[in-house]
């Protein structure tokens, strides 16, 4: 069965470890195209929107530690991962958010109980959307918020064991 | 006396120019004083004309009419003579009457100019034809630019390529140096190093440059001769400590059995012990000769394709029949389903010592609790994770863990040498790899190691 899931991230290592949990409960026949999804508002700004470019935007939030980890992932459950992107919202209100779950298509949203990390300053939490939307919604206990000495590094998702709940 | 390069550049950028500075000053003073002297022929040409016209011309109708205006217009120590050219023309006489040459004469007679051109003076003579026959005139004026000027331009012109040379000097010392600025420090960090601090490296930047690809080889010349260094220490001290436990354990048996007349059952007992201690003593000899004979034997280490997950396996096996208090679990929860993406290219022999070190530090420190090792891998690297939940490492030592023979405060209390970690790291360096140490004391340690993936065509 193929679903599409969303995952709020803050592009942190640790953020993928909800990623993993999901992959590792699930049946090896079950399909993912999976959202990895950040909240950012646009630049009010016309000339910066006039040179906007998304996958720019994605590009400088991004980093090397994050990208290495996502890999990791997608070759360790290549079979089940259909397709995994990376995605900016950047709307405004509960409807927006709505539409754009219908316009992707999802089917669940997955995230985990940790205050995600706003890392850019035009970043907002979606947790304040995923509440309240349509969607089913499962929420991941993100384990112990205790200082580890991986912290940050892409060891973090090889070591983290997330219970599902 | 040898010179030094910084000097020699300095000296190689110094003359091309002085050089050309000499041939533009010469170039500059010989066309002005070409074109000053071109330029009084012209005036001399024109005066000789005149006065020609003048004196030869009016003398016949009034000699004394224009001679107001004529001294007005007389250039500087201006001199006429006037000769007529006629059957009593005695040429050498008239030459030495004015000073002068006589074949200035016959060219004046036959070509109807003639040019010369003394220290003082500048003669110009020209044939004239008057009613009253032809008369050569020659008008000699003061030569001004050369009495005047040059004198003067020379001096400018040797001030200027006086001042262009030091200025020169200054820029070409300046450019020397710095250019040779980055092989000097190259120079003298090199001269710090020797075989008591072989850890020290070369300052590396981002560049691409050839002094950093300098500094990179001598780097990497660096990281093998330290790794053959100390892989020969870890190597004798772990030798000696191997062969002697079985060798103690069959001296002490027999002296046991030889103290005292036993039955046959006793011999034939402590007789299996000794065999079955010589045995593991033989074992590890044939172990070491080879560990000798693949690795460290100063030629090129063999590098191949290794699977890192079969490593990992043969280093458990190995450490828990070491030890068999040693406790490893293989965490396979992120191994990729294609095994080509879990083959690096590297020596396994290498490769195994360096991850047995560090598993066995993981069991060793935290006093033989589970030690995880997670593989993973990325299209370009694989992941190696070792975690352990030991005594960890102070925050403000963690620095000096890849110095050789550094022990951490906390770790009075176990065995080792300090060895373990810098020769794992080089090894993983000699793979193109990383290693990152990350610990929290009293919480545990976790290692991460990067090593590149095997492609096909770096073969």
């Amino acid at each position: 069965m193929r679903k599409t899931i969303l995952i709020p991230t803050d592009f942190t290592v640790k953020s993928l470890n909800v990623l993993k949990t999901i992959l590792v409960n699930s049946q090896n026949t079950d399909t993912f195209n999976i959202l990895l999804v950040h909240g950012i508002s646009l630049n009010d700004s016309i000339r910066d929107l006039l040179f906007y470019s998304k996958s720019e935007q994605i590009e400088s939030l991004t980093n090397p530690e994050f990208q290495e980890a996502c890999e990791v992932i997608k070759n360790k459950f290549g079979q089940q991962i259909a397709s995994l992107r990376i995605d900016l919202f950047s709307g405004y209100n509960l409807a927006a958010f709505e539409n754009y779950l219908e316009g992707n298509k999802v089917d669940a949203i997955f995230t985990c109980e940790r205050k995600s990390l706003l890392i850019n300053k035009n970043s907002f939490d979606l947790s304040q959307f995923i509440d309240k939307c349509s969607v089913k919604v499962t929420r991941i206990n993100s384990g112990l918020n205790t200082s580890i000495p991986e912290k940050g590094k892409i060891a973090e998702v090889f070591i983290n064991q997330v219970s599902m709940g | 006396m040898q010179i030094k390069r910084s000097s020699r550049t300095a000296l190689l950028f110094l003359i091309p120019f002085l050089v050309v500075i000499l041939l533009f000053s010469l170039f500059i003073y010989f066309s002005v004083s070409n074109y000053s002297e071109n330029y009084l022929f012209k005036l001399l040409e024109a005066r000789a004309n005149k006065v020609a016209r003048e004196n030869i011309d009016n003398n016949l109708l009034d000699s004394n009419s224009l001679s107001n205006q004529e001294k007005e217009d007389k250039l500087p120590h201006e001199k006429d003579y006037f000769i007529p050219i006629n059957k009593e023309l005695n040429i050498t006489a008239e030459a030495k009457k004015v000073g002068i040459n006589e074949s200035f004469f016959t060219d004046a007679v036959n070509k109807g100019s003639a040019e010369f051109v003394t220290k003082q003076y500048l003669y110009k003579g020209i044939r004239y034809k008057s009613k009253s026959g032809d008369f050569i005139v020659i008008t000699a004026a003061e030569n001004y630019f050369e009495i005047n000027q040059a004198k003067n331009l020379i001096n400018t012109l040797l001030f200027a390529m006086g001042i262009a040379s030091l200025i020169l000097l200054y820029i070409a010392f300046y450019f020397s140096k710095n250019i040779f600025k980055p092989i000097s420090s190259i120079t003298e960090k090199v001269k710090e190093i020797s075989s008591e601090n072989l850890h020290l490296r070369l300052n590396e930047n981002n560049s691409n440059d050839e002094l950093n690809q300098l500094t990179m080889t001598f780097n990497n010349m660096l990281d093998r001769i330290e790794t053959s260094f100390e892989t020969q220490n870890n190597f004798i001290s772990n030798a000696s400590h191997e062969l002697r436990t079985p060798l103690t354990a069959i001296i002490g048996e027999a002296d046991v059995v030889l103290s005292k007349p036993r039955q046959a059952e006793d011999y034939v007992e402590s007789l299996k012990i000794v065999l079955q201690e010589a045995e593991k003593l033989d074992n590890k000899t044939k172990a070491l000769l080879f560990l000798a004979q693949t690795g460290f034997n100063g030629k090129a280490q063999k590098f191949d394709k290794v699977r890192i997950d079969q490593l990992l396996w043969d280093v458990k096996e190995n450490l828990e029949n070491m030890n068999s208090k040693n406790k490893i679990f293989l965490d396979m929860e992120l191994l990729p389903d294609n095994p080509m993406k879990l083959k690096v290219n590297g020596n396994t022999q290498l490769l195994h010592l360096a991850f047995s070190n560090i598993i066995s530090n993981g069991c060793k420190y935290s006093d033989f609790n589970t030690v995880t090792v997670s593989i993973g891998a990325s299209d370009d690297f694989v992941y190696i994770v070792i975690k352990d939940t030991g005594i960890g490492i102070p925050k403000d030592e963690i620095q000096y863990i890849y110095d050789p023979f550094f022990r951490a405060s906390n770790t009075k209390n176990y065995e080792g040498y300090g060895i373990g970690l810098p020769l794992t790291r080089n090894i993983i360096r000699m793979h193109n790899g990383k290693i990152l140490v990350n610990s929290i004391q009293g919480q545990g340690t976790t290692v991460q190691i990067t090593l590149p993936t095997w492609k096909p065509e770096r073969v």
